[in-house]
């Protein structure tokens, strides 16, 4: 049996230690943001981060991520808020200040690939302060084992975004 | 007034009825009664047909005793965010209220919802429904303001959720609370058909001048959801002792069964093989065994062999030589005028050029995927993504020999998939009705990455030869075009095919709307000044469809902008084509053989907003050969659900590598009213680095048996780092009167476009897509 932190959360997995990520995540804990585009780590779909850097659940065995902390786009408000050092009623009302610039700047067409996308522009902008236009767009095509694809093109939404967020977490949210 | 039974008021042609009174609550429910005749009638007749029994809920809107608003409609979100923005903002314009006042919106499942129909043109045939139902609300309401204030109706207005005259007023939930009142509103059409019922009468609509909800770029409330991951989506859908299944779908597509092969009960010892026909699966407790399981047991299924596709290479000869173009008549453009031949032959110069388009794929993002709980009174729900939940539910009726009233369909948020269900289904809801009857659980079907792209339908490939004649002063005397297309929408049900079970008929010369193989006129001429015209359009059976035993083979559907594409981009570039042989600039040549104003005006600010350079084409450095990247420019129009489009792409392309990138795409549209700006503008993004990726990548690889593309390497989409400065100018045009619709044709737009750029960059035209590096390099060299 493994034992993984998932969003602050310790999990005990029953799952084969070979299971993908994704699977473990998806079916035996209920923790559901992370989609299945591909299976073959091409589009970014099922990204979450494994001790803050982004992986492909969808490729990463259960047991690559024991003993190490997973966050998923459930986990972002919080992972947020302990940055922060928000209390924890300040906490409950706020999210993470990528979902606020994702609800501000309307980047959602379908959306079925934008929990990885939140994943990707986090890992950047906790590494990053103020990316530029094109370090953003070189970070979600050329980071990682693939770019991460959007179908119905939310692309320019996308950029739109991550700048957004980087100001609202240069001022330290989005109060 | 206590004690009435039932009184009965007419408010233009929809029944208002007055129940007596309840001890809490309250509410004006709105439903529907279908007209009586024709094909509403035989409907009428079967009541399994109704979406809604009468004793529940109105089924279009509730107004509440606090003032807020319930509305439900039959179509479903595939991220357009309509029905949560513009069909809101419909609502609430027509009733008078506050956007904020329309809480609650009910879509998509069968059981639910009234009118059916698909999730596409939502602004165009789809609206109605919704502005008409609130229309005739606001009527009732000022009938019950009426007697309620005893001010006659003619001396009353409506405001904000109020209604005042006569000194008086009172709040609508004033009006409801406490009463049990309905509104009948009269429906007639096919709940299952493509298009569902529609909204009869002709209620009074709130004129164009008074909006104050419409034109305003309200947030789309679905993306908050998603965005908390608050909204479930399809994917999360979970029944209890639901079974996971992997379909092992045939190697070629017109394979059959020889045997199935056995689950290693050693690895996978929870697994299940269950064989219907042809139709193959695996069925596990957990997904990681039935995905592994089905791996196993696909490599020890035999099936027959099969070759009956031209393959890739082949495939334009295919259509020219072998395709046959004469199982079904040859259509005509109904603007065709003058006489094309005379014209032509009068001509100083003819441009003759064939223009081709490979399959495309709607390639959603996630595989389709769907849960299915069919139980022992024979009653099954489906939980699935689909954009037209009624016709799904006539096809898996179909399928099971069953009367609609057992097929229960629920829709949930899922990967958008560009009109491949706008008939019904996505590829897995019938697979998991199929399984969930056999074994008795529920069970859900996902498909696997490779599954999604060599066992859905695609976007049929064409190819149109255009004639275009100029006189002397290098205007089009003639323009003559035959176009080219397999069947465009079939909506088979591909498990109950494999399966050997009932389903609509393949497309044939004999099939009606939708399951016919005539082509027909899709993209509305615009160069109205041209004097001579004929275009003709030319279809025919799917390929291999006639090959396969399975009668399977290259199954077509909607994308998008469905036949126009095909019909637009050989349309533009020849536009482009004949502007160049003219010595003409192409967006001038564009409104020198246009009448239409708004065509006219859309172009102009095309040419101010992208910056254009009036001049001909070629520009004066083009150059195809060397490594140094040359630019260039191109411009196309089309005229979709009542809107014009105009689009300027300006590129760059380096000769030696052949790669072509688009730097600056600007797109002007005059969509008659704007509903919602932000969200307009986001869709028209979208669809523009879609239609850049259809432009620069998208072909389907097939050979002779089997389409071979299978992952995102082998469909290549476009990647971030590809995208252009995107700008989109709306023109608001309130005198059209009519809300905008097809924000899908910013797609359709970027591939005639581009490939005019490349001329302008090269000197070489390339009338063929997709513009891969590969290909562009080789076209240049030749």
């Amino acid at each position: 049996m493994l034992t993984i932190t998932v969003n602050g959360k310790k999990r005990e997995v029953h799952s084969a230690e070979d299971t993908p990520l994704l699977y473990v995540l998806r079916d035996e804990l209920d923790v559901t943001s992370p989609q299945f585009g591909c299976g073959l780590a091409q589009c970014g779909a099922c990204s979450v981060l494994l001790d803050g850097k982004e992986v492909r659940s969808c490729i990463t065995p259960a047991v690559v991520a024991a003993g190490k902390e997973v966050t998923t786009l459930e986990g972002l408000p919080d992972r947020w808020a302990k940055q922060q050092h928000l209390s924890p009623a300040q906490a409950a009302k706020t999210l993470h200040p990528v979902q606020e610039a994702w609800i501000e700047q309307q980047v959602h067409l379908c959306g079925f690939c934008q929990n990885g996308m939140m994943i990707k522009a986090t890992e950047l902008l906790e590494s990053k302060q103020n990316p530029s236009v094109e370090e953003i767009k070189d970070t979600f095509t050329n980071s990682g084992p693939s770019p991460h694809l959007c179908r119905c093109g939310s692309y320019v939404a996308i950029i739109e975004a991550v700048r957004f967020a980087s100001t609202l977490m240069a001022k330290g949210g989005a109060q | 007034m206590i004690g009435f039974t039932e009184q009965t008021t007419d408010v233009y042609g929809a029944q208002l009825s007055r129940r007596g009174f309840m001890k809490a609550g309250g509410a004006l429910m709105v439903g529907f009664g279908l007209l009586r005749s024709g094909a509403a009638e035989a409907a009428a007749a079967n009541t399994s047909l109704r979406a809604f029994d009468a004793s529940l809920p109105g089924s279009w809107i509730e107004i509440r005793p606090d003032n807020t608003v319930l509305f439900r409609t039959g179509k479903s979100d595939f991220g357009q965010g309509t029905i949560y923005t513009a069909y809101r903002q419909i609502v609430a314009e027509e009733l008078d209220l506050p956007f904020e006042a329309i809480t609650t919106v009910v879509s998509g499942d069968t059981d639910v919802t009234a009118d059916g129909g698909g999730t596409f043109d939502l602004l165009g045939h789809g609206s109605p429904n919704i502005r008409k139902a609130a229309a005739y609300t606001r009527q009732a309401i000022l009938q019950l303001a009426s007697e309620h204030l005893a001010v006659p109706a003619d001396q009353l207005s409506t405001h904000d959720g109020m209604v005042s005259g006569g000194g008086k007023q009172v709040r609508y939930g004033d009006l409801v609370k406490g009463k049990d009142l309905k509104l009948t509103i009269p429906v007639s059409g096919d709940l299952t058909s493509i298009i569902g019922l529609a909204v009869g009468g002709n209620p009074p609509m709130k004129p164009v001048s008074s909006y104050k909800v419409i034109g305003k770029s309200y947030k789309n409330s679905i993306i908050a959801e998603k965005v908390k991951h608050q909204e479930p989506w399809v994917t999360n859908v979970k029944l209890p002792g639901m079974l996971h299944a992997r379909t092992i779908h045939p190697p070629t597509l017109g394979s059959r069964l020889v045997s199935a092969g056995k689950v290693d009960k050693q690895k996978y010892p929870n697994a299940q093989v269950i064989v219907k026909g042809d139709l193959v699966a695996v069925v596990a407790p957990t997904e990681w065994e039935a995905i592994q399981a089905s791996g196993q047991v696909a490599g020890a299924t035999k099936w027959t062999e099969w070759k009956g596709l031209p393959g890739k290479e082949k495939l334009y000869q295919y259509l020219r030589n072998e395709a046959d173009w004469n199982a079904t008549p040859v259509q005509k453009s109904r603007k065709s005028a003058g006489d094309v031949a005379s014209g032509m032959k009068s001509a100083a110069k003819v441009l003759k050029a064939t223009y081709e388009l490979p399959y495309m794929k709607h390639a959603p993002i996630g595989p389709t995927v769907a849960v299915a709980d069919y139980r022992p009174d024979g009653v099954v729900t489906v939980h699935t993504h689909t954009q037209n939940a009624q016709a799904l539910r006539g096809e898996l009726a179909m399928m099971l020999g069953v009367n609609t009233g057992k097929v229960i369909v629920k829709t949930y948020a899922g990967a958008g998939h560009y009109g491949r269900s706008n008939g019904g289904n996505a590829g897995a809801e019938d697979e998991a009705v199929l399984l969930s009857k056999e074994l008795g659980k529920p069970v859900r079907v996902q498909w696997m990455r490779n599954d999604d792209i060599q066992w859905s339908t695609q976007s049929p490939a064409a190819f149109t030869d255009i004639r275009i004649g100029l006189d002397g002063n290098g205007r089009i005397v003639a323009y003559e075009a035959d176009h080219h297309q397999p069947a465009g929408q079939d909506d088979r049900p591909i498990g109950a095919v494999l399966a050997g079970l009932p389903t609509m008929p393949a497309p044939s010369e004999k099939g009606g709307m939708l399951t016919s193989i005539a082509n027909g006129s899709a993209d509305p001429w615009q160069y109205d000044a041209v004097p001579n015209l004929e275009e003709r359009y030319h279809g025919t059976f799917q390929i291999g469809q006639k090959a396969s035993p399975l009668a399977i083979g290259l199954r077509d559907h909607s994308m998008r902008t469905p036949t126009q594409y095909q019909q637009n981009f050989p349309r533009e570039l020849a536009i482009s084509d004949a502007a160049a042989l003219a010595g003409a600039d192409p967006l001038q040549f564009r409104i020198d053989h246009a009448k239409e104003e708004r065509l006219i005006h859309v172009l102009q600010r095309l040419r101010e907003e992208s910056a254009w350079q009036t001049r001909p084409s070629p520009q004066p450095a083009a150059a195809s050969t060397g490594s140094t990247p040359v630019r260039g420019q191109g411009v196309s129009v089309m005229f979709r659900g009542g809107v014009y489009w105009a689009c300027a792409c300006q590129i760059a392309v380096i000769p030696a590598t052949g790669d072509v990138k688009v730097e600056k795409y600007t797109i002007v549209v005059d969509p008659g009213i704007v509903v919602n700006p932000e969200q307009l503008k986001r869709q028209i993004e979208g669809g523009a680095v879609m239609g850049i990726s259809q432009a620069l990548y998208e072909e389907v690889a097939f050979n002779e048996s089997a389409v071979t593309a299978a992952d995102w390497i082998s469909y290549p989409i476009l990647k971030m780092n590809e995208i252009s400065e995107i700008k989109v100018v709306l023109l608001n045009n309130p005198s059209v009167g009519s809300y905008g619709q097809g924000s899908e044709a910013a797609n359709a737009l970027a591939s005639p476009a581009i490939a005019a750029a490349v001329f302008d960059a090269t000197g070489k035209s390339i009338r063929r897509l997709p513009l891969r590096s590969v290909y562009v390099k080789e076209l240049l060299k030749a």
